[in-house]
């Protein structure tokens, strides 16, 4: 998946009107919350086949991090 | 064991009976600073909408017998024809007798009926299914009455946003019976109880009692009930609440629940297409289309209009999902879903069944009885009886 395409999705998963950057603060985001979380895990699931907890979601804070953990899913 | 296989029991009949009164999210947009669009983004995320809730002295018995009401009458069915009545729940009326006893005497069922309550969670239904699907294929029993149904609202404070929007209450009543043409059924059970506490009422038996006859045991009743702990999340709970560590349900739901569903698919040698639905728990939406997709199911097929319509009813909501999307497909042809229920245990059961030109009741509004017993009349009721002035 390209990335521009993955910012895309990320705003429809975190159900934001605004667009979504790499380097966005994830704390910045009003809709970072558990439910978002949850989201995100079952996204990753679906999409990339990779299982990712929410501990490690608890560890990251930028938009780039996540797409970090999708590895070679997404590329420029 | 887990996996196991049924040839000659049919499910003939299933009714469902919800409260009349009706919540709507957006009518408590108090409890979210009045933020619509907060609202907006809670119902596509997790499908808050509506729920269904019972006045306070309306116990999960009412909402039963009336579905079993229902179900005998309009499938004719006679009463002393039933050989075991099976009451899942897990809010019994009283301690003792079991509940199923007050249920079989309401009902006017015979003497020759075995009657039994079964404590299980979410996946009552299914697991009720199984164990008369056994009392059947044994020889036993060649009906039996299932009711399982629950209040989950009573337990709740409204201001509770993280459990109260979640919940409905509900009632549910199946007719199991021998069939001698075949018709298999399939089941996986799973029970995973190193996570017992993810889901819980900790202070609700005999674990942790209190004497409320002594003033010390009394004041230490009030001050747990009277001082809420806050949680991490934010809200507020007291040892008497329901318990929930959401993140060992969510991680328990999307490792155990899509696998559980697999192997039975393998097991009974079925591909999706020979399904109509995979009727999950209605756990909230999030979690529905979650494990529909680890399992490969089209989102088409995997319904949440039972939670949005009348909230997570526990154990009621495999079959208020059967009543409320499949009610045409089960009752005018033969249709094969496939059914999944998890939750407190931590416990998975699943099912594969083939309903074949059922009785389906939709879903019906639960009305009360006109000799409906209030706490108060309960009351005097009792402190008459114990006097010896009721007769």
């Amino acid at each position: 998946m390209k990335k521009a395409d993955f910012l895309v999705a990320l705003e429809d998963v975190l159900q934001r009107d605004e667009a979504c950057n790499a380097e966005d603060m994830l704390e910045d985001y009003e809709e970072w919350d558990s439910l978002s979380k949850m989201a995100i895990m079952s996204y990753f699931d679906k999409n990339f086949g990779i299982k990712i907890t929410l501990n490690q979601l608890k560890e990251i804070h930028q938009v780039n991090d996540l797409i970090q953990m999708a590895g070679s899913k997404i590329d420029d | 064991m887990s996996l196991s296989k049924f040839e000659h029991v049919k499910v003939t009949g299933i009714s469902t009976v919800v409260p009349e009164k009706e919540i709507n999210i957006y009518d408590e947009a108090q409890y979210y600073d009045n933020n619509i669009k907060k609202i907006d983004r809670m119902r596509k995320m997790v499908g808050f909408w509506k729920r269904r809730v019972v006045d306070y002295d309306v116990t999960p018995s009412d909402l039963g017998i009336q579905a079993a009401e229902i179900l005998i009458k309009e499938m004719n069915i006679d009463k002393s024809s039933i050989d075991a009545l099976v009451y899942m729940c897990q809010k019994p009326d009283f301690q003792a007798p079991a509940t199923s006893f007050y249920i079989h005497n309401k009902l006017g069922l015979s003497q020759q009926c075995a009657v039994f309550d079964v404590n299980q969670g979410c996946p009552a239904w299914i697991y009720g299914l199984w164990l008369s699907s056994q009392m059947i294929e044994a020889g036993t029993c060649k009906k039996v009455l299932l009711i399982a149904a629950d209040t989950p609202s009573t337990g709740m404070d409204p201001a509770d946003r993280i459990s109260a929007p979640v919940f409905g209450d509900g009632g549910t009543a199946t007719l199991i019976e021998w069939s001698d043409k075949k018709v298999e059924s399939f089941y996986n059970i799973e029970t995973v109880s190193k996570d017992y506490e993810a889901i819980m009422t900790p202070v609700s038996g005999q674990r942790c009692k209190f004497n409320l006859g002594k003033t010390e045991d009394y004041k230490l009743f009030h001050d747990l009930l009277t001082n809420p702990i806050e949680t991490p999340f934010g809200n507020k709970l007291t040892v008497f609440n329901g318990y929930m560590d959401g993140i060992a349900v969510f991680n328990f739901t999307i490792s155990v629940v899509p696998e559980n569903i697999k192997e039975l698919m393998k097991y009974a040698s079925m591909k999706y297409n020979d399904f109509i639905g995979l009727c999950l728990h209605q756990a909230n939406k999030q979690i529905i289309q979650a494990v529909g997709d680890a399992v490969g199911f089209e989102r088409e097929k995997v319904p949440y209009a039972a939670f949005e319509n009348y909230g997570n009813n526990t154990m009621c909501s495999i079959p208020t999902t059967i009543n409320h999307v499949y009610s045409e497909e089960i009752t005018g042809q033969s249709s094969k879903v496939i059914c999944s229920g998890f939750g407190n245990g931590l416990a998975c059961a699943s099912v594969i069944l083939e309903l074949d030109h059922i009785y389906s009741s939709g879903i019906v509004n639960y009305k009360k009885p006109d000799d409906f017993m209030t706490r108060e009349k309960y009351l005097d009721y009792w402190k008459n009886k114990l006097s010896g002035n009721n007769n």
